[in-house]
């Protein structure tokens, strides 16, 4: 699954190390999320969400659909 | 206390540290034990039913304590943490297996009779067999873990 992670984080300035304390995630983890090799569970998405303050259907791209 | 040491990548470090130090001294204990009966002549200790109690009372503890560790630790890291040791264990640990599996149908060939295994300690009785057969499957198990949690990493970097 496809994600703007890496986008949006640029546009806000944050670091990996940055956006995975405010997370409360690894910085690897990050990474992974970014380069779209983890897929996060339901939690750790709407967490994401909030963070950037939009839709999970707007930062994580489903190829399939 | 403990919870608060566990939500730092440092203080994760940090308890590793001090768990592997409290095994070690355990194991130092235990050591102690039994190098100062078997200098001082006593062997009877050593080789008495009370000494089996002793270092099995220890290894059930640092058995438990280890468990509670691992408890501890798995609900410490993230979930992306978490899912490598599950897929780790599932993969790695089955490689792991398989490979005591063919060991253990090697040993039905008649012709394995005949074969010399090495052991732990080079003793040669049921028990120190039975030992290095556990510590040999420890040993499997863990590499294929420890191959299959660097590959699940590697590949997501």
């Amino acid at each position: 699954m496809n994600n703007r992670l890496k986008v949006l984080r640029a546009e806000r300035d944050w670091s990996q190390a940055h956006l995975a304390q405010e997370l409360g995630v690894s910085r690897q983890t990050v990474n992974a999320l970014e380069t779209g090799k983890y897929d996060p569970s339901l939690p750790l998405a709407f967490k994401i969400a909030r963070l950037f303050e939009m839709r999970i259907e707007d930062i994580f791209i489903d190829e399939a659909a | 206390m403990i919870s608060r040491l566990f939500s730092t990548p440092k203080g994760r470090v940090i308890s590793v540290i001090v768990f592997l130090i409290i095994t070690m001294v355990s194991g130092g204990v235990v050591g102690f034990l039994q190098g100062y009966a078997e200098a001082s002549g006593q062997t009877s200790v050593v080789e008495g039913r009370s000494f089996v109690w002793i270092i099995g009372a220890i290894a059930v503890v640092l058995a438990a304590a280890s468990f509670a560790y691992g408890a501890y630790w798995m609900k410490s890291i993230d979930e992306a943490a978490q899912e490598a040791h599950k897929w780790s264990w599932y993969w790695g640990g089955s490689a792991g297996l398989g490979v005591g599996v063919v060991a253990l149908l090697l040993s039905m060939a008649p012709a394995s009779e005949n074969w010399s295994v090495p052991t732990l300690d080079g003793r040669t009785d049921p028990v120190a067999y039975a030992a290095s057969g556990a510590f040999g499957l420890m040993v499997v198990l863990l590499i294929g873990y420890g191959i299959a949690w660097a590959w699940w990493w590697f590949s997501r970097r």
